[in-house]
């Protein structure tokens, strides 16, 4: 079919002779035509190179054509390929094309545009975004607003009153009361958990970021911000895992695959990992430190530098190429209301299904570990690292939290603080010290899917001592400038 | 999502195809990022992926049913692609999927505002023999750019099927539909 037309992509005479002769010595059958897997073949594809060495017995005299004609080049044959086929494009739509007058001159969204790209203005509109889309939207509102009224008002007023006093009622044993209701019951933490504080701000955070994304924001920061990722060895592609992982570090972990080097792929993960804070991470942080402007600029300033050091770190210490950067850039648009609802609820309604059976399993697990005692050891056994940082005892029971998942740890944080447990130093060691220390099991498999055994243990065996250490150095620092 | 991964296999949570598509015929939609495939996937099979303004959106193949004339078909939409020869491990996911599957249409779906940049995948699926139609989508923007298409003379130059389409309005879908029933025909 549309013969005509391959006749036309006549690349070159050496490399037309070249495609004839491998196509003539490939045998089987493939999927696209043996035209295309020749020319992939001349242009180096690892994959194609894998699959006709597999099939074909005459690879070894492909490989020798392939030698051959490559020499014969000064440029790449990948490159001389590419220009042919823009030169056939370019005359295909000097026919079909005709460019006439620009009818609808979008000023505004030009000058946007431009506004958002240079430095002077693109820093503080970033603020501005940061500033009302993440602070004052899904940390005051969602964080503060929402929680207080599902936690204080709907939790703690009716559900958890109701569910101790029925349990207590109608269920004589107090072993299975524990497990259902009290301090960590499944409806009274795993439920509540889920629902007060992780439900609202997912959600806040998820409208958020529609809105970012849907305008076409996203792209625009990875050009303001390509300069510094450089510098720890990424490039502004990486914005968009790096943001994502704001969302969900897991949802962003898979999302590094747009990212072109397997160094760029593994330094984007590992800061993933440790230094950049889940959206329920965040909101509950966010919450947690409000009321404290400088216990909260301490604990971003902290965790920029973290990711900075180790990101610069990293791509010192990794050999590789340093990557370019090239990247479409979608026009600004208007966020249709539509897609921005749709998509917040399809992404709750996923989070929400993904994290309430591990919340359950967590209640359980933790009140199996009280049962037997386990979970007492444990929580003794973390103590003098939780002294070694600044925190009272009742912390490890946070991090243990964390181990399931980072929202679930950060949640634990919330409880502690509620009852007045820490003070403002030690919330934000303990703040810090969790957002660096768990990639919760989620992120971690994820890890293991798309980087593999070796690279994420690599990784997860790095980050725990890490962030431990990370907290000790903080919990010093803040001594050292006598508390905040 | 862990169990997702699970069935999804070891690396691209795509090998796998849900049992009640196996048999359907398929089409495949590709074409670079963000150029509005998973909309036209959403619009096809009134399921939801998810849809941004920005290039990467969908990193893993995404199955569907949808129906088309009164036919069901299984649509496969894909992560971004610039060209056969892949570079990135989206790219690779795309590509993997036209080495291993055998397509009904592959529909090619493309920025109507920068054809320059889109057609020579064009040219690279027809060369490998797979049954394109080329859909010019974001016609609009395009219009107002000032950009005048000739559809019927792209049509006659590639010699496969080419549409023009406003997908988030739904412009366009229909034609597609059409498209893809009477193609399939001519090819089987």
């Amino acid at each position: 079919m549309a013969s005509l037309l391959v006749n036309e992509m006549n690349y070159n005479t050496d490399i037309q002779a070249a495609v004839q002769k491998i196509e003539s010595s490939l045998k089987h059958t493939y999927k696209l035509s043996t035209r295309t897997i020749a020319l992939l073949l001349l242009q180096g594809d690892k994959e194609i190179h894998q699959l006709v060495q597999e099939k074909e017995n005459s690879y070894a005299g492909i490989q020798k054509v392939i030698q051959e004609t490559s020499v014969a080049f000064e440029q790449p044959i990948n490159y001389v390929i590419t220009l042919k086929r823009q030169e056939l494009t370019n005359s295909l739509l000097a026919d079909a094309v005709k460019e006439g007058k620009v009818t609808d001159n979008n000023r505004f969204s030009e000058i946007l545009n431009k506004l958002t790209i240079n430095p002077f203005t693109g820093i503080p509109i970033l603020l501005l975004v940061l500033y009302y889309g993440l602070y004052q939207f899904v940390g005051v509102f969602g964080a503060g607003t929402l929680v207080d009224f599902l936690e204080a008002d709907v939790f703690e007023i009716y559900i958890n009153p109701l569910v101790n006093v029925w349990t207590a009622r109608y269920i004589p044993w107090p072993v299975v009361q524990d497990l259902i209701a009290n301090d960590y019951g499944i409806i009274t933490l795993g439920i509540r958990y889920a629902i007060a504080i992780i439900l609202p701000i997912v959600g806040t955070f998820f409208i958020a970021f529609s809105i970012i994304e849907d305008s076409g924001y996203l792209p625009r920061l990875a050009l303001l911000v390509d300069r510094v990722f450089k510098a720890i060895g990424l490039n502004g592609r990486a914005v968009i895992p790096m943001t994502l992982g704001f969302g969900c570090d897991t949802m962003a972990t898979m999302v590094t695959r747009t990212l072109e080097t397997k160094r760029e792929r593994i330094i984007a993960t590992l800061l993933l990992a440790l230094a950049i804070p889940c959206s329920a991470q965040l909101g509950v942080i966010l919450a947690l430190l409000s009321g404290k402007p400088l216990a909260l600029a301490a604990w971003v300033s902290f965790l920029t530098l973290v990711f900075l050091f180790i990101g610069f770190l990293t791509a010192k210490l990794m050999p590789g190429d340093k990557p370019i950067f090239y990247m479409e850039v979608p026009p600004l648009r208007m966020p249709t209301i539509a897609n921005v609802v749709s998509k917040t609820y399809t992404r709750m309604q996923w989070y929400f299904l993904e994290i309430l059976p591990i919340f359950i399993l967590a209640s359980v697990l933790i009140w199996a570990g009280r049962l037997t005692g386990l979970f007492d050891l444990v929580v003794k056994a973390l103590e003098p690292v939780m002294n070694l940082i600044g925190l009272p005892a009742e912390a490890a029971v946070a991090f243990l939290f964390g181990f399931f998942r980072r929202d679930y740890g950060a949640a634990g944080l919330y409880d502690l603080q509620q009852n007045g447990a820490l003070s403002t130093e030690q919330l934000v060691v303990a703040a810090a010290t969790l957002t660096l220390f768990v990639p919760c099991i989620a992120q971690f498999s994820m890890m293991l899917k798309e980087r593999g055994l070796k690279t994420a243990l690599a990784i997860a065996g790095f980050i725990f001592p890490f962030a431990f250490l990370a907290g000790y150095v903080l919990n010093l620092l803040l001594k050292m400038i006598g508390g905040i | 999502m862990l169990k997702k991964m699970r069935k999804g296999g070891k690396c691209c949570g795509s090998d796998t195809e849900p049992l009640e598509l196996h048999g359907l015929k398929k089409v495949v939609l590709v074409g670079n990022p963000n150029v509005g495939k998973s909309v036209l996937f959403n619009r096809l099979t009134g399921a939801y992926v998810t849809v941004s303004n920005y290039p990467g959106t969908t990193v893993e193949v995404s199955r569907g049913k949808g129906k088309i004339g009164d036919e069901y078909f299984e649509v496969v939409d894909t992560p971004g692609m610039y060209s056969l020869l892949p570079i990135t491990e989206e790219e690779a996911v795309s590509r993997r999927l036209l080495l291993n599957e055998h397509p009904e249409a592959v529909v090619h779906v493309v920025d109507a505002k920068n054809l320059p940049r889109m057609l020579p995948l064009t040219l690279q699926l027809i060369e490998a023999g797979l049954p394109v139609v080329l859909v010019l989508n974001m016609m609009d923007e395009a219009k107002k750019l000032g950009l005048d298409v000739n559809v019927s003379s792209l049509q006659k130059r590639l010699g496969v099927p080419v549409v023009s389409a406003v997908f988030v309005k739904g412009e366009g879908v229909e034609q597609l539909k059409r498209v893809i029933k009477e193609n399939g025909k001519l090819v089987s």
